[in-house]
């Protein structure tokens, strides 16, 4: 009976006040819970068929979560599209950005110029004509205008582009010659933008969902969808589920026949229907305007009436009741009762929310199990109102608050009543959660689900159990963004209280199938992928009461774009379960024969020996992934159960494998067989995409959103000029024939007088800057280490220090001289005499203490070059006393290279070479050098580099230019004398490089060889 | 020490993250009720109970009732892999301490194993842990009040067996120590808010059988009139079975009923007005006169007069 009310309901506590509690409860929903129990007595019946009976009463336990319902799985492992695609916006996958609007402006200036400019431009063009700059003065010249117009399609650096008359201009004519204003379409822009991302995230226009299923007769029903490219062509669509018979098993498919279009203004967004006795009436709403249809078996759909509500409306509800009444909520928080033929009567207003300020105006309304008591609700919660009186009474049927167990910043969603299931019953659901409702216990929920979705379930569909083999209610709940869908079970009602059967199932969702399908080229794949990734729309199912076990459930999806996904569960009886099984695993050997990398059972086949047939289906629910199984099945945490009982089980404690088989089976066969994806399934798959790729070629391409980026040419840049190019080619014909004429006289050729091919620069050794600033730098160089080290031994830091210590060692010298013998002592002072050599070596930067004296004066003490010293006068003066033990590093260095690289470099140093002087910075005093650098350039330079010091030494081999490189072996023969080198005058300019960046690098190269130089002076 | 401290974190951020996948793969598989392919990736996940502190305390209740979900659906899973979980997380924190002993004891309820339940549920009410939260505070007095329903339980069995022994005096004076102890907590819990109907029907008829009429019926007149508390329809409906059973009157009867339901007829008269527009065409429409006429033309005779009342101009 209808309205018997549950005998008992659980006991649970009845909190009053504001959600609180845990803000961020983990991720597990209800899972593992029974939430609370009720007990049952059968006295009288006597048939303990409870799940646990206790004794002698015969009492037993319910749980409110029971732990499993009917097990439901999908037939192909991807919902199949119902309809061919058809033309429809797809909007990029990523939400826009609201800060973007500058982009869109621009490309709404170069796409729509004439609207935006037309006007003014044709006031003013005779005054900005590009003509010759004499005679008009405020012209722009032509040769600029036309610079500014060819860079007008790339996206240029505003400031090394400019120009200068038209940023003159630009201030002075923005705000007129604009026809719609600029900040305007800024502001309308933005909004625009910030709508459409909001909309991208959550669209609450879209509760309820357009998608509609009404049973006609038994069999067949009509199927309500919108279509077109705006989802503005309303369609009526007779569709059939029919049992066809493939491969030995009976299977279910849709079959469709022409739709009735009926198009209208604007997109639509809910579609509701209900079919009182044999007539079916079904209102559609839009943005503003709403409409009736009405049909029934024998008559065709058509429109009794249509109406526009001045505000938008955002839910409509069609009276179970009475034929032609509907209730229209809109956003200003009125609900109107709208009689068809009679006009709409308001019934309710309300300018604020229901229980607390949420700030949103979105108002729905049902109707509920009496004709004149609908349910309003709103963001806060749901009332049930009488319209018979005004003003309406009111009671509360749901409201976000502790007594629903809420958590804080939960919102109701979603308010639907479930006539087909229960009279006074309504499904109201939030983010988190979904409830079920009695209308005669307000307040407490009947039941309550985490049904575990990522995006709040605005579409929903009821399907009533029907006795016996399916006595469960389903609750499909499918969400807009993510295009989830869950399936939820539960019973009672009547006179059991309600308590859900399992745990939700996700079910599959058309994002995911291009994964299964066969591998597209990659823009096929991001259109198709495009295209499956348009939030859902709408929501039904269609439940098909065959006779027999085998119970089969249609759930429909439409999406924006207008394509319609179907997927088949069936639900089957333990008769099937041998059978069912078996064929998924021989499809899956074909599967693997076609795809033998997707596939990798090894393991699991040596855990599980002969039960492979168990063992394949529940590893392979989808193909791609391979499934891994380990033989660790002594797991370390409490876990170890509930893996080992399968590996556990099977191996050690059960013996007989057959036995496993059937256990298993039991219990897992509708939970664990994976569906595969069958061939028919496939060539729908494929049918379709190869349309949709038809349809996306047919489309004309948009305009790229963004510029391309202005790109200036470097072709050529690097090559030698025309001149060059002759001089080389002469050069080479020379020496070609040099090089005949030799091999024809059998003589060596003589390389004396002749340029080598590929002229090799000087290297720069860091050394050889031997004023105070560059050995700082040098010593920076090294490391902030060497760099204090360097100030210390400057400042005199560490004077006492290194006397103390040269003390020291020369007193333990003394000892072990004199504890050593008499014949040694000679050998031994020669030694201690180089050790002090090599100890004053050390310390050789110390000489310079305080003195600020220059290494430049050391070197000319050696007799190096006298120039040098002439570089650097406005440095460091000379200083006469210079400490003669002072060596150089020059000097010192003059073992490190290898004679091959000296000899090597032997040749390079021949006076006649030319070579390009910008690759050595020019120390020469000539008079014709005028470009020879400052010391405060050499400053700028190195300071520049100071930074980035460290990290520049590790990169520098990636740093190196081919022409750099070439330097390398001279670099390493430092040793030789270089100074006839930096006295070469500039006679080529032709180096694509500065001067102080060749300084720089080459400084780096020098730093970068110098820790060889060190080791090398050690070893000495 | 640099170096160590950069692996430290490299690692930390490793381990969070191979983790978070692991909890996303077991529960994608748990939706899609891939329970298997769940129990294996589950094998790894609690390893996060190594980590911090904070992770540990997240994680607990998360691993406790993942296992237990999967252990629903695992195929050869035995009463002995429950109390193991259960037993092992109940000492991993005190916070889930009775939150865990409560759902064991529904677990062996289930089974039918009540006297271990009641043993389960004594320790959890002598269970003392530091302060309180207000979601623990109900859980003890939760635990409480079910220890107090599997009392009645027990008692309802000795009645079952008190016709048959001869030796009526023990088992009476047993059953009546279980009363008293069931009505010390029942009584307890019918001071809060809630919905206790099945409380509720045992305390009464524990009182009944012992002639405490006056409790009982306070009871059950506080259950139903007591403005704390959500309005449920059973609670009124005790109370009029009560009544009916006590033999009351039938002004005290409609009295209980008045709650419920109006007396439509007197007000009849004045509301046929607005309703016009709909109620006729709720109750009198063209497809009920045709099926009438059908199945049963002696209705249609009696509503045909009745349709002319209601709308005297069709």
């Amino acid at each position: 009976m209808d309205y018997l009310f549950p005998l008992q309901l659980f006991p649970s506590f009845y909190n009053c006040g504001p959600p609180g509690g845990q803000k961020h409860p983990p991720c597990v929903g209800a899972w593992g819970c029974y939430e609370q129990v009720r007990p049952q007595f059968q006295v009288d019946s006597g048939s303990g068929s409870g799940s646990g009976s206790g004794s002698g009463s015969g009492c037993s336990f319910t749980p409110r979560r029971q732990v499993s319902g009917e097990a439901w799985h999908q037939k192909e492992p991807l919902p199949l599209p119902l309809l061919p695609p058809k033309p429809a916006f797809v909007l990029p996958l990523k939400p826009p950005d609201p800060m973007d609007f500058t982009k869109h402006m621009q490309n709404f200036y170069q796409d729509h110029y004439q609207d935006e400019f037309g006007v003014m431009g044709g006031l003013l063009g005779d005054s900005f004509y590009p003509q010759d700059a004499s005679t008009q003065a405020s012209s722009i010249p032509r040769w600029q205008l036309d610079k500014f117009l060819d860079l007008l399609p790339y996206q240029t650096c505003s400031r090394t582009y400019r120009t200068v008359p038209v940023d003159l201009l630009s201030p002075l004519l923005s705000d007129s010659l604009h026809s719609v204003p600029m900040d305007l379409l800024g502001s309308l822009l933005y909004d625009e933008l910030s709508e459409q991302r909001d909309r991208r995230l959550f669209f609450d226009g879209a509760t309820g969902g357009a998608l509609d299923y009404v049973p006609v007769t038994e069999e067949s029903g009509c199927l309500v969808y919108p279509g077109g490219p705006g989802l503005d062509r309303l369609n009526f669509q007779q569709v059939e589920m029919q049992p066809i018979r493939e491969g030995g098993g009976a299977s279910e498919s849709i079959t469709t026949r022409k739709p009735i279009s009926f198009q209208l203004q604007g997109p639509v967004r809910q579609i509701s229907s209900s079919s009182i006795l044999d007539q079916i009436c079904v209102v559609v709403r839009s943005q503003y305007l709403c409409g009736v249809w009405r049909f029934s078996q024998w008559e065709e759909p058509r429109l009794l009436q249509a109406v526009s509500c001045g505000q938008e409306a955002t839910g409509v509800s069609v009276s179970p009741h009475v034929l032609g009444e509907v209730l229209v909520a809109t956003e200003s928080g009125s609900v109107d009762l709208w009689t068809v033929g009679r006009g709409m009567q308001k019934v309710r207003a309300d300018d604020a929310n229901l229980y607390f300020n949420a700030k949103s105006p979105w108002r729905w309304c049902e109707f509920s199990a009496h004709p004149r008591v609908m349910v309003y609700a709103d963001r806060t919660g749901a009332e049930l109102s009488d319209i018979r009186v005004q003003p309406t009474s009111c009671h509360t049927l749901f409201r976000i608050s502790k007594a629903s167990k809420c958590r804080s910043g939960e919102r109701l969603v979603l308010s639907r009543y479930l006539r087909d299931v229960h009279p006074f019953h309504h499904l109201v659901t939030t983010q988190h959660s979904a409830y079920i409702m009695d209308e005669r216990f307000p307040c407490v929920p009947m039941l309550k689900w985490d049904h575990m979705m990522q995006s709040p379930p605005i579409f929903c569909h009821i399907l009533p159990g029907s006795a016996p083999s399916a006595p469960h209610t389903k609750v499909l709940l499918g969400s807009q963004s993510s295009q989830e869908v869950t399936l939820l079970q539960y019973s009672g009602g009547r006179s059991e209280a309600c308590s859900s059967s399992g745990p939700p199932l996700v079910l599959l969702r058309p994002t995911d199938s291009l994964q299964q399908l066969p591998v597209q080229i990659p823009h096929r794949r991001d259109s198709a992928s495009r295209r499956l990734a348009t939030p859902a729309a709408g929501l039904t199912g269609i439940q098909r009461k065959g006779g027999g076990a085998q119970q089969h459930l249609c759930v429909l999806q439409l999406t924006e774009a207008g394509d319609i996904f179907y997927q088949i569960l069936q639900n089957d009886a333990p008769s099937h379960v041998d059978e069912t099984p078996r064929r998924t695993a021989e499809e899956e050997a074909e599967l693997l024969a076609s795809e033998p990398l997707a596939w990798d059972t090894v393991s699991d086949e040596d855990v599980i020996g002969p039960t492979q047939v168990f063992g394949f289906v529940p590893e392979t629910p989808e193909r791609r992934r391979p499934s891994r199984t380990t033989t660790d099945s002594e797991g370390s945490g409490p876990e170890g159960r509930g893996r080992g009982t399968k590996v556990q089980v099977v191996v050690n404690e059960n013996p007989d494998p057959g036995h496993v088989t059937s256990a298993q089976a039991d219990k897992g066969a509708g939970l664990a067989s994976a569906a595969t994806l069958s061939d028919g399934a496939l060539l729908v798959w494929r049918r379709w995409l190869q349309k949709l790729f038809l349809l996306d070629h047919k489309k004309k391409k948009p305009r790229p959103q963004n510029l391309p980026h202005f790109t200036v040419c470097f072709n050529g840049i690097l090559q030698l000029s025309v001149k060059q190019m002759e001089e080389r080619a002469e050069q080479v014909q020379s020496l070609r024939q040099r090089l005949k004429a030799a091999m024809s006289e059998r003589s060596m050729l003589d390389s004396a007088p002749q340029e080598a091919p590929v002229p090799l620069p000087d290297g720069v050794s860091g050394e050889l800057w031997e004023d105070q600033l560059s050995r700082r730098l040098t010593a920076a160089w090294e490391g902030p280490e060497a760099w204090r080290s360097w100030w210390e031994e400057s400042l005199g830091l560490n004077r006492e220090e290194k006397v103390a210590a040269l003390k020291r060692k020369r007193r333990r010298e003394k000892e072990a001289r004199r504890a050593s013998g008499r014949r040694l002592q000679l050998s031994g002072s020669f030694t201690s005499s180089i050790s002090y050599q090599s100890e004053l070596s050390d310390f050789s930067d110390s000489a310079h203490w305080g003195s600020g004296r220059s290494q430049g004066v050391e070197t000319d003490v050696e007799g190096a070059d006298p120039d040098t010293e002439g570089a650097d006068p406005d440095t460091e003066g000379a200083e006469p006393d210079s400490i003669p033990w002072a060596k150089s590093p020059s000097g010192i260095r003059a073992d490190a290279p290898t004679p091959s690289t000296r000899g090597a470099a032997k040749g390079h140093m021949t006076p006649s070479r030319p070579r390009p002087p910008s690759l050595t910075p020019s120390l020469s005093n000539t008079p014709t050098n005028q470009k020879r650098p400052r010391p405060d350039d050499y400053l700028r330079s190195l300071t520049g580099e100071q930074e980035l010091s460290t990290q520049v030494d590790s990169l520098f081999p990636e740093v190196l230019t081919p022409p750099l490189a070439s330097l390398t072996p001279p670099m390493v023969s430092l040793s030789q004398p270089v100074r006839p080198t930096l006295r070469a005058g500039p006679s080529q300019d032709s180096a694509p490089w500065s001067q102080p960046q060749t300084h720089s690098a080459l400084r780096r190269l020098a730093l970068a060889i110098q820790p060889k130089k060190k080791k090398a002076r050690m070893g000495f | 020490i640099v170096i160590g401290y950069y692996d430290n974190i490299s690692y930390g951020s490793r381990f969070r993250h191979s983790t978070r996948i692991c909890l996303e793969r077991i529960r994608e598989a748990m939706l899609h009720h891939r329970w298997q392919e769940a129990a294996e990736y589950m094998v790894f996940y609690p390893q996060k109970l190594e980590g911090s502190e904070i992770e540990y305390r997240q994680n607990r209740e998360l691993i406790w009732r993942i296992s237990i979900e999967l252990l629903h659906h695992m195929p050869n899973s035995k009463l002995e892999d429950y109390n193991n979980i259960h037993e092992r997380m109940k000492h991993l924190g005190v916070k889930i301490y009775l939150k865990v002993s409560l759902e064991q004891s529904f677990h062996l309820m289930l089974c039918g194993q009540i006297e271990e339940a009641k043993q389960l549920l004594a320790i959890g009410e002598s269970w003392r842990y530091g302060k309180e939260s207000a979601s623990q505070h109900q859980t003890a007095k939760l635990i409480q009040a079910y220890r107090s329903l599997l009392d009645y339980v027990i008692w309802c069995d000795k009645k079952f067996t008190l016709d048959d022994t001869d030796d009526d005096s023990v088992t009476y004076q047993d059953m009546h120590s279980y009363f008293r102890q069931a009505s010390v907590h029942l009584k307890e819990i019918f001071k809060n808010p809630g919905v206790w109907d099945p409380f509720i029907v045992s305390y009464v008829e524990m009182l009944e059988f012992y002639d405490d009429h006056e409790e009982a019926l306070k009871i059950l007149n506080d259950y139903a009139y007591d403005d704390t508390f959500p309005p449920n329809p059973n609670a009124h409906v005790f109370l009029y079975q009560y009544l009916k059973r006590r033999g009351a009157s039938d002004k005290k009867l409609t009295k209980v009923l008045k709650v419920k339901q109006l007396n439509w007829k007197d007000i009849l008269s004045e509301t046929v007005e607005p309703r016009k527009d709909w109620w006729p065409a709720l109750h009198f429409t063209s497809f009920h006169a045709a099926q009438d006429s059908k199945e049963n033309p002696e209705l249609m005779k009696l509503k045909a007069p009745v349709a002319k009342i209601f709308c005297p101009g069709k």
